[in-house]
């Protein structure tokens, strides 16, 4: 309820231009809307029943540079359209079938106009309305000519009821600082110039002002302000052996207000340099069975990398006969009631949180992209599964959303996925302690060393070809193709309490499940930012939607975890040395 | 101080926008890495070239008098070619098709910034020579065991390298400026409720092209361009889609037509697909038709021009339609088609497909390929084919593509033309003969399609936008749902006369190098038949509901 009175205030505190009334994208996906209620398709007995219309409007400013070097810069206004028409009932419908997008929303095209005109805005809407709506009707006879052919595992219905919201903020308008911001895209792009043993690096900066609309049949209307800006650091050479050792950072946040001071972004980028250049010459992992310890980011990220897309159930879609559909289940499917944590342990997703310790939480949003305010949700008390995320798409065991409708979905859906994870344990170590932990269970399993894991390549910085090639990897030497990020910082910890940085493992059978196995837990937290897609492991360059999150988790211990080593072709070294570096600070 | 600064604000602006400090970068780095490389390589290069393409943009799209799109944007793209083995077997000879590619167009600083700049140079000359090396190894393991190909020319052939630094126009585009051109001039169609869809879109663009290699070629050239383009969409009461299309082209932003006439032009194309909505669909034809000065060029563009660039004689899997033809007759005697990279208007036109050096680096000319009907050659990159050692000029690529050859400017020359009033008679007079109720003419042609390879047919498709038909009497009938079909050779062979007005098409040309700019020239020709086959098209009723009111109404526009 605070929130809602918070909004109410924001609403007061608008200014006249900045009215819902006034708002001429709101006017423009009104007025079609109404006009939308009487598409009829003579001779066709379903009837439309629903019909969102949904809008990004975003400026984004992006640069990116090597060694002081701008390669490329770009200022871009975009309005992102979605628009959604379902026809039957909701106990049957035209979505949650294998070509529903087909038929539907890729049907909506492009061409939403830049300028606040009232009347080209309605243009866009007469005409991909109606091509939604035909596409519609189509999916509906189609799917049930398939179901004809095959049966249905469940019987679903196709949406589920909600009740209309109206939410209306302040919009975010877009301050561009572009000379500022290419300074600042050259000068931490030459740090790197101080790490003659780093070969290929790169800043990326991105700043987007943008602006979320929703409007819907069922009186639902929303607006709110959707930022983003980031700085993203890549650093990569070649080991002697011709692996390649990495390092990446993103730095991101919601409001550029937050951008944190040139000074703190060079010491992250220096740290990069520093770390790659100590990869180098770090002797390569062996294999490893036994204790291991996740400290610092590489806790949260862990969290998230295992938990992000569990959280979420799928539906399979009716297919056509013989062509099923491979959706990638959660591992929680079914799993309700049972112990996936320890006993101490609780999650926690909370998007109306803002702040932790006077640090901005991404993960919070007004409003789902179903209208829906959120509230927070128990998903695991007691080391119990209590909850799933929900959409408006009713699935086994569940319907009704609680407003985690964040990402576009497939079929027709909304893709579930957290905001801001609180993973809290009620029995913790101090630091210190924990470490002492580690060192003890070494010793009784007779180890030489531990394992500490400081920090994870997630999300993943080499890509998507990369990520394939891991997860063919993993999956030749019979573990899980679910790609598992990669550990970027991993140390062996000596009885002596010697540090010594090691490369080239990666993790073997890590899953959901291994969470189980935690021992014990710091009572320290650390906090982590991401941008993700919903999948389990995002890619760092991610095009397209994403959601941001945030995630806090102490330091983890747990009794025993697998490290094998990464045995792949590595290229050969360069015939020719690098170029000398001409402007080395 | 005060002197000091004035010299300073002369200095930055009489210093050249483009850089032959990038020259200077690109050849240190080449040297070093050939150098290197031909001592350690197994198999080593024996020719190493780096081109950037240096580009710059700025465009805007409206319609109905709103802006969809606005765009600024600067690239720079480095294209690698590394030659491993020799000019006779190297490694991108011609396996059963297979068309090599090396290159991946990366983007390198916008800076001349030596640092990063060496350094992409320096990584991606590895990667390019490790995948030529790799390639040459497999060619020649493969070449052992199998019978030598039949084709016996060289992979490279000899070209003096060519020297120059020309600085290019600057860009003078101003976004602002022409948002509020095209959000006025696309309103012109805003008030048409027929026209579903109308955009008038701009493009004002600048090209550099550096080029330095192991030859010692060193090349800075480039030019700018600009384009309008103009369309506009409807749907017939049977769900056919319809589409008008007229586009200028300018060598620079200040040549483009003023507002009024692009106004026109918007206009016209506004009216042409509102008549087409209204307008009798055609039945398969076969019969003389008349194809105006731009349609026959994207005729000849399509049908004749791919089928003459030189390197898909070396490729087993293709047609090779003219492989033996160089001295036999393929088109009537009183035609000839020359290409002229070196021209630049043609017809009071600019022209879209000149430029100075093609993107091997060598030097522009003209070539007469068909002299009075007889082939005399083919257009060519530096991969030779049979009989046909040398480049004359036409290897061409986007940057980010291998380089093949490809045309620049086709010109259609006739030697008797006739007035094209006169075309129409003799068109009537070839209705009579075949006694045949109407024939066709083809104004406006927006492109098409040609398939050169064996698999398949050969046949082409070229795709008209506005057709009329004519009648015995002379009168006109504005028809749709056309399309040109048919086989190359049996259509040169139909073409009876030329009028005596030449005519430019403007466009970019896609292939396996990606798209480059070309442009047709050529009088009207009137064939004795042509092959019409009725569009595939789309059964989608119109829109259900009328449109929303248009901004007079609403009072929209800009806020």
């Amino acid at each position: 309820m605070k929130r809602a009175l918070a909004m109410l205030a924001a609403l007061a505190a608008l200014l006249p231009g900045q009215k819902p009334e006034n708002d001429p994208i709101l006017k423009a996906m009104r007025e079609e809307m109404a006009r939308a209620r009487e598409l009829k398709l003579p001779g066709v007995e379903d009837q439309l029943y629903y019909v969102e219309y949904a809008l990004d409007d975003v400026r984004s400013f992006s640069a990116s540079a090597t060694l002081g070097a701008l390669i490329r810069s770009d200022d871009a206004r975009a309005r992102v359209p979605r628009v959604q028409v379902r026809v039957g009932k909701p106990a049957f419908d035209n979505t949650n079938y294998m070509y529903t997008d087909l038929f539907g929303a890729a049907r909506a095209g492009g061409g939403v106009p830049l300028d606040n005109d009232l009347s080209g805005l309605r243009h866009y809407y007469w005409l991909a309305t109606d091509r939604v709506f035909k596409g519609s009707v189509e999916a509906i006879a189609r799917k049930r000519a398939a179901l004809r052919n095959v049966t249905q595992q469940d019987k679903l219905n196709d949406f589920a009821p909600a009740q209309p919201t109206k939410v209306y903020l302040e919009r975010m308008e877009p301050k561009v600082k572009r000379d500022q911001w290419l300074k600042l895209t050259r000068e931490l792009s030459s740090v790197m110039t101080a790490f003659p043993k780093v070969t290929g690096s790169q800043v990326d900066f991105e700043a987007s002002f943008g602006n979320s609309y929703l409007v819907n049949s069922e009186g639902t209307e929303s607006r709110y302000p959707d930022g983003l800006f980031f700085v993203r650091a890549v650093a990569s050479a070649q080991a002697s052996n011709g692996m390649t050792v990495r390092d990446a950072s993103m730095i991101v946040g919601r409001n550029l207000e937050k951008l944190p001071p040139e000074a703190e972004l060079r010491k992250s980028i220096e740290q990069l340099g520093r770390n790659v250049t100590a990869m180098l010459d770090a002797p390569l992992a062996e294999d490893y069975a036994g204790p291991m310890l996740f400290e610092e980011s590489a806790s949260p990220q862990l969290f998230a990398h295992l938990l992000t897309a569990n959280f979420g159930l799928t539906r399979q879609p009716v297919a056509e006969p013989g062509r099923q559909f491979p959706a990638i289940q959660s591992e929680f499917e079914g799993r309700k009631g049972s112990r996936v944590l320890p006993e101490w342990m609780d999650v926690v997703d909370d998007p109306t949180r803002e702040e932790w310790h006077g640090q901005e939480l991404l993960g919070s949003y007004p409003v789902d992209m179903e209208g829906i305010v959120p509230q927070p949700l128990k998903l695991i008390g007691n080391g119990t599964l209590e909850n799933f995320l929900l959409t408006r798409l009713p699935v086994r065991g569940f319907e009704g959303s609680n407003g985690r409708a964040r990402l576009p979905g497939p079929f027709g859906s909304k893709a579930a996925v957290f905001s801001n994870l609180f993973v809290t344990a009620k029995q913790s170590l101090p630091d210190a302690d924990l470490r002492k932990k580690l060192m003890e269970m070494v010793a009784q399993r007779g180890k030489p060393y531990g394992i500490i894991v400081r920090k994870l390549d997630m999300p993943a910085s080499g890509g998507l070809d990369e990520l394939q090639r891991q997860s063919m990897a993993s999956g030749q030497r019979g573990g899980s193709t679910r790609p598992v990020a990669l550990p970027l910082l991993i140390y062996r910890v000596y009885p002596d309490g010697k540090e010594e940085l090691v490369r080239g493992v990666r993790f073997r059978g890590l899953n959901a499940r291994s969470l189980r196995d935690i021992v014990a837990a710091s009572s320290t937290e650390n906090l982590f930012h991401f941008a993700g897609n919903g999948s389990p492991l995002p890619v760092l360059a991610q095009g397209g939607y994403v959601a941001l999150h945030s995630v806090v988790a102490p330091s983890v211990l747990f009794e025993d975890l697998e490290l094998e080593k990464r045995q792949e072709d590595w290229p050969k070294l360069p015939l020719v040395a690098p170029p000398a570096m001409v402007s080395a600070k | 101080m005060f002197r000091t600064a004035i010299l300073a604000l002369f200095l930055t602006q009489i210093l050249p926008a483009q850089s032959s400090k990038l020259l200077d970068i690109l050849s240190e780095e080449l040297d070093r890495n050939f150098k290197v490389l031909k001592e350690k390589g197994e198999p080593p290069p024996y020719y190493l070239a780096y081109a950037v393409s240096d580009q710059e943009a700025g465009s805007a799209t409206a319609a109905q008098g709103a802006l969809l799109a606005s765009n600024e944007r600067r690239s720079r793209t480095l294209d690698i070619t590394i030659r491993v083995g020799s000019p006779k077997l190297d490694n991108y000879h011609s396996v059963r098709g297979e068309f090599a590619q090396f290159t991946r167009g990366a983007a390198i600083s916008l800076d001349d910034n030596p640092d990063a700049i060496k350094r992409m140079l320096w990584r991606e000359t590895d990667r390019c020579y490790r995948q030529a090396a790799e390639r040459l190894i497999n060619i020649k393991t493969g070449k052992e065991v199998k019978v030598a190909d039949r084709e016996q020319s060289d992979d490279f052939s000899e070209a003096p390298p060519a020297h120059a630094q020309e600085q290019t126009p600057k860009l003078e585009f101003d976004l602002g400026d022409w948002e509020k051109h095209v959000r006025k001039l696309s309103k012109a169609l805003a008030n048409r409720p027929a026209v579903l869809n109308s955009s008038v879109s701009v493009v004002g663009s600048r090209e550099v092209k550096y080029f330095v290699s192991s030859e010692g070629a060193r090349l800075m050239h480039g030019r700018p361009m600009a384009r309008v383009m103009l369309s506009a969409g409807a749907k017939a009461d049977d769900g056919m889609d319809l589409a008008t299309f007229d586009s200028f082209d300018a060598s620079t932003v200040k040549k483009l037509p003023k507002q009024d006439q692009l106004k026109e032009a918007f206009e016209k194309i506004g009216r042409d697909v509102e008549a087409l909505r209204t307008a009798p669909t055609v039945d398969a034809y076969v019969g003389p038709a008349i194809l105006s000065g731009r349609a026959a060029g994207v005729f000849f563009h399509e049908i004749f021009g791919h089928r003459i660039e030189g390197h898909r004689l070396k490729d087993e899997t293709d047609g090779q339609t003219f492989l033996k033809a160089i001295g036999t007759r393929v088109l009537p005697e009183f035609l000839s088609v020359i290409f002229d990279p070196t021209l630049k208007q043609a017809a009071g036109v600019d022209l879209n497909g000149w430029y100075e050096f093609d993107d091997e680096g060598v030097t522009a000319r003209r070539v007469a390929v068909v002299e009075k009907g007889i082939l005399k050659t083919f257009l060519m990159s530096r991969t030779p084919i049979p009989n046909l050692p040398v480049s004359n000029g036409h290897g061409r690529r986007q940057a980010g593509n291998e380089v093949v050859s490809r045309q620049s400017n086709l010109m259609v020359e006739a030697a008797q033309t006739v007035p094209e009033k006169k075309l129409r008679e003799m068109l009537i007079d070839e209705l009579k003969r075949q006694n045949k109720p109407y024939g066709y003419y083809f104004q406006e042609i927006t492109g098409g399609f040609t398939n050169t390879s064996r698999r398949g047919i050969q046949a082409f498709k070229v795709i008209p936008l506005v057709v009329y038909r004519i009648y015995l009497d002379g009168r006109e009938e504005l028809v749709r749902g056309a399309d040109i079909v048919g086989t190359p050779l049996a259509s040169f062979a139909k073409i009876i006369a030329a009028g005596d007005k030449l005519e430019v098409f403007n466009g970019y040309c896609g292939a396996e190098s990606g798209s480059v700019p070309v442009s047709a020239i050529s009088p009207a020709i009137l064939v004795s038949e042509l092959e019409i086959q009725k569009k595939e098209s789309s059964r989608e009723r119109p829109p259900l509901l009328p449109p929303p009111p248009p901004p007079a109404e609403t009072g929209g526009g800009l806020q």
